[in-house]
């Protein structure tokens, strides 16, 4: 039972990162219909800003500051400079892009960093508390709770209860409808490729202090996590994105712990076949709405 | 300062061409303000693309677009800052947002949250305000479209075929909006009656040319309408 709990609240931490992550894509997905691919060597970019910042100035916050407000800077550029002039006729387009993206990011990330594991230390004590014998959360997993519960209240107010939020929803569903009515649709579109890279960025600032440390490919298995966990929930819908994370976070905690790592990565992918072939739009599509 | 002759929306001498089809000829059209002009053809006269012009959706190889004497250069996203509104005919709703939403989108900025569901309310549709559009009748969506056209106080409203697919009643209900909507209207629209009953003055297309404009009088009587149009006598 204690490794249940343990694992369950590892699952839960971990999950509410992919979360976030997972929120990204939806972000862009449903503005754009693109899956960026480039999303994680995105978020890598911006953490090495962020982690250099740090570096030279002592300050974890303000690393982490740069970091977050890099990714906004980096995803409006992205689609400004690169994705605004791809051809959208067919999806793949867009797809080829963003791997190209990532070779690019990578390879530059390379030759500035070069292709070594660097520390990327957490701005808190990552040893959990005991609570009846049994080891639960640190207060660094508090602080993920805290950080990915603020982005998911602030994006829900920001889409229900803003003027921008609801025309950067209508520019995603209809664009020449939207235009007809004022929306610069334009504008909605890097908006929310700048809001989407920021919220990767800081899932990549919350999950490194976890894994090696920072690396150009150090998201790569992340993305493969937050897809998937896209996939599960619907990359049409925000809430399926982070019920999707945490069961995404649940299984690779559960599998990991109880059959070994090496099988946890597996896992992922059993599950995404498996939702793909039953229910391809995610668990929280909606409904087809009626024709006539 | 523009003449009083200027006012209003001025669409002069306008041609479009779509590869060898001649879609618009030589089309003249002035909407004064305050006035419902109608605009009607057979299929494929050009009356929507004459709409496409006018938001900017399509671009004529000559002729040009004045409002209030000022040279209009269309664009969709420019429409509404001139105080534009146009319905589409195939609905066109956000189907992920509420009704209620999709009025909002609608509105001007700074305008209160409660102009929106006015609007739904005027359009007999304010009890539907939580639904998603894709969930009503076709009937409703439409007046969901009206409400959302009419939130942003056009000067100039473009409606596209707006009875298409409603029964008598909601056609007379239709017509008194338009009455009651105190502004400049451009109809185009294939029921008859409803033509005949608000517009001041009907445009009528054929084959992108325009051959008669008149009063509504005018035009039933006219014989190049009847022949092209209604229906040449046997």
């Amino acid at each position: 039972m204690d490794r249940f709990l343990y694992l369950t609240f590892d699952g839960l931490s971990r999950g509410a990162v992919y979360a976030a992550f997972a929120l990204a894509l939806v972000l862009i997905w449903r503005a754009a219909r693109i899956v960026n691919f480039a999303q994680g060597a995105m978020a890598v970019a911006t953490a090495y800003a962020g982690y250099s910042v740090a570096d030279a100035t002592g300050s974890y916050w303000l690393g982490f500051l740069v970091a977050v407000t890099g990714g906004l800077v980096l995803g409006a550029v992205v689609e400004r400079v690169v994705m605004r002039f791809v051809d959208h006729s067919s999806p793949l387009n867009g797809v080829v892009v963003a791997l190209g993206l990532v070779l690019i990011i990578q390879g530059v990330l390379g030759m500035i960093y070069g292709d070594g594991y660097r520390p990327a230390p957490a701005p808190f004590s990552r040893d959990a508390f005991e609570i009846g014998g049994i080891a639960i959360l640190s207060r660094y997993d508090l602080f993920v709770f805290a950080a990915v519960g603020a982005v998911v209240v602030l994006l829900t107010l920001l889409f229900t209860r803003t003027a921008t939020g609801l025309r950067m929803r209508a520019a995603a569903f209809a664009p020449d409808v939207s235009r007809l009515l004022g929306v610069p649709v334009g504008g909605m579109l890097t908006l929310g490729w700048a809001l989407a890279a920021a919220v990767g960025s800081l899932a990549g600032m919350l999950v490194l202090p976890t894994e090696l440390g920072l690396h150009p490919n150090a998201m790569d298995l992340l993305f493969v996590s937050a897809f998937t966990a896209a996939v599960v929930g619907g990359l049409d819908s925000p809430v399926g994105a982070v019920v999707g994370g945490l069961v995404v976070g649940l299984l690779l905690a559960y599998v990991g712990g109880y059959l070994g790592a090496t099988v946890a990565p597996m896992a992922v992918l059993v599950l995404l076949v498996v939702v793909l072939l039953g229910r391809p739009d995610g668990l929280f599509a909606r409904a087809k709405a009626r024709t006539a | 300062m523009s003449t009083r002759d200027e006012q209003g929306l001025y669409i002069h001498h306008t041609t479009v061409r779509f590869g060898g089809l001649l879609a618009l000829d030589d089309v003249s059209l002035r909407v004064p303000p305050g006035r419902v002009v109608g605009i009607i053809g057979p299929n494929g006269a050009g009356k929507t693309t004459l709409f496409n012009v006018i938001c900017g959706f399509v671009v004529p190889q000559a002729g040009a677009i004045t409002l209030d004497g000022r040279p209009l250069r269309p664009r969709p996203d420019h429409l509404y800052r001139h105080g534009i509104a146009r319905t589409l005919q195939g609905v066109g709703q956000f189907g992920g947002m509420t009704v209620l939403e999709n009025v909002q989108v609608g509105q001007r900025r700074r305008a209160r949250p409660e102009e929106a569901y006015a609007a739904l309310e005027r359009c007999g549709v304010a009890e539907h305000a939580g639904e998603y559009p894709g969930s009503l009748p076709y009937a409703k969506r439409k007046r969901v479209e009206l409400a959302r056209a009419l939130v942003a106080r056009p000067r100039i409203l473009l409606l596209d075929e707006p009875a298409g697919g409603l029964d008598a009643a909601e056609i007379g209900w239709l017509a008194e909006l338009i009455r009651s909507a105190r502004t400049t209207v451009l109809l185009v629209e294939h029921h008859m009656d409803l033509v005949m009953s608000v517009c001041d003055e009907i445009l009528v297309l054929d084959f992108g040319k325009p051959i008669a404009l008149g009063t509504p009088g005018e035009i039933r009587s006219d014989p190049k309408v009847a022949e092209a149009y209604l229906g040449a006598p046997a």
